[in-house]
């Protein structure tokens, strides 16, 4: 029988990733190409340009450590290729380490240590499948609505002098989401809660820190090391009240 | 009126990306839903539509489907013609966002202008390069370093990422949150009904022994709470208790 391994190991999902991943990077090439020499056209001269893509080198470079913390907890759940598959494309660091921490529960198993070892290739399929076809949702706006909804923009602004309502939207989904997250993290489980406690107090020392002179680069990292000092301390918290 | 018709005129480069970032990005998709049906008819492990979907996994799908409506409707607008390429990369809300938002300031450029949307373009498709180039970097190294992943620590650290990740961003939840040039003043009362009802459902489910059971139910509890948030947002905003300043009044 075909098992989750086989499946994460395979040569032809290797392949295949490293299909989708040159044509993204040639997409973005295309895309940058085009807009590059559009900014040139609209008169934004080739030091600013170049200084915009120093700064979005460099400001990409941290947030992308949080997501590289996130890609090894991913492949101890997912494997390397498929991890790194999502975290490439599409997929964001926190949906997709959410999600990676309850599919061996919606496959029937303890952990994912035990679904690694346990889980057949067509178990392995629905989580595959799942993943793929849940990200759509986005897509379903974005492709018939994208334009609109810039367009849109653009009217309301002209029209009304620019309501303030849409930055008040833009952040309640993402609150909204914290709202229904933390109180199931902090009142159904001692260690959930602790380690999620951890992190939020190492989160608040780091940023204490950062003000001091010199450390500011620190605020760059609040995120990476919160998430860290939180699954370590998971251990200790697993042996105080487990 | 004629002001608000030249505003919504589009340049070539806007119309480009509408036209060849929605041909691009449909491709990608067709690619990225198609793989796993090639992988897993390799290996005859094709799983049955009733294993796919169903009561235990409906809880995966509830988790993407509002996040991926209510992330596509918050952030194109700010986007602008370059959300086709950060939908398609991925990490928006950590990553390409702030991308772009950083490029604009640097250049002086407004979002949902042409000269705004060319300079995000710029930003999110370098970043996308640099995001693939590191993750490809990590990956490789990663074969060699697997063995680690084996050790029993890591196995039960790796059980506990979603507490640890919300303990790291919760930090965001009580700050003022910012919206490109914007910050939104007290966003977190709108949300309060929110915290409320769902700090006595987790404890009444604790008590009733169920706590574990919550888990499972997320994705349906967000999709219920997202319009007591909106509404009590909505109403608060035009109380004046949320208010969105410039970020220099902040």
């Amino acid at each position: 029988m075909v098992t989750m391994k086989d499946i994460i190991q395979s040569p032809l999902l290797l392949a295949l990733v490293i299909g989708g991943l040159l044509y993204i990077s040639a997409f973005s090439l295309v895309y940058l190409k085009k807009a590059y020499d559009h900014c040139l056209e609209l008169g934004i001269t080739r030091k600013e340009l170049s200084n915009v893509i120093k700064s979005s080198l460099v400001f990409s470079v941290v947030p992308s450590l949080s997501i590289v913390v996130g890609l090894f907890v991913l492949i101890a759940v997912l494997g390397s290729v498929w991890a790194w598959w999502r975290l490439s494309v599409i997929g964001s660091l926190s949906y997709e380490t959410m999600i990676s921490s309850s599919i061996a529960q919606v496959l029937g198993y303890a952990s994912s240590a035990e679904m690694l070892e346990a889980a057949t290739g067509r178990q392995f399929g629905v989580v595959m499948i799942l993943m793929s076809v849940g990200m759509l949702s986005g897509f379903l706006i974005l492709l018939p609505l994208g334009k609109k909804l810039c367009k849109s923009v653009d009217r309301s602004a002209a029209e009304s002098g620019g309501s303030t309502w849409k930055n008040v939207l833009s952040g309640v989904f993402m609150l909204v989401m914290f709202s229904v997250y933390i109180p199931i993290l902090l009142f159904t489980d001692n260690v959930q809660a602790a380690v999620m406690i951890t992190g939020l107090v190492i989160a608040i020392g780091v940023g204490v820190l950062a003000k001091r002179p010199g450390l500011a680069w620190l605020n760059n990292f609040v995120m990476a090391f919160s998430m860290l000092g939180g699954l370590i301390s998971s251990l200790a918290w697993v042996r105080i009240f487990g | 009126m004629s002001n608000a018709k030249t505003e919504t005129k589009m340049d070539s480069f806007q119309s480009w990306a509408h036209r060849w970032g929605r041909v691009g990005t449909l491709i990608a998709l067709i690619y990225m839903v198609a793989l796993p049906f090639v992988v897993l008819a390799a290996y005859d492990s094709i799983p049955s539509l009733g294993e796919v979907f169903n009561v235990n996994t409906f809880s995966i799908l509830l988790i993407y489907i509002p996040v991926g409506f209510s992330e596509a409707l918050s952030y194109t607008p700010i986007l602008g013609c370059s959300a086709y390429l950060a939908f398609i990369t991925g990490n928006i809300m950590n990553l390409k966002l702030p991308v772009a938002a950083n490029a604009m300031n640097l250049t002086k450029k407004q979002p949902n202008t042409p000269e705004g949307e060319a300079i995000a373009s710029v930003a999110v498709a370098v970043s996308s390069l640099m995001t693939v180039a590191i993750l490809t970097l990590a990956a490789v190294c990663a074969s060699f370093i697997s063995p680690v992943f084996e050790l029993p620590a890591v196995k039960t650290a790796s059980g506990y990422l979603l507490p640890a990740l919300f303990g790291s961003m919760a930090l965001g939840l009580f700050a003022s949150s910012s919206s490109g040039s914007k910050v939104v003043k007290g966003g977190i009362k709108g949300v309060l009904p929110v915290l409320i009802i769902m700090t006595v459902l987790s404890l009444a489910a604790r008590l009733a022994g169920y706590g574990s059971v919550l888990g499972g139910l997320v994705g349906i509890f967000i999709i219920v709470m997202l319009p007591i948030g909106i509404l009590t947002s909505y109403v608060l905003w035009k109380k004046g208790k949320i208010q969105v300043v410039d970020k220099e009044q902040k």
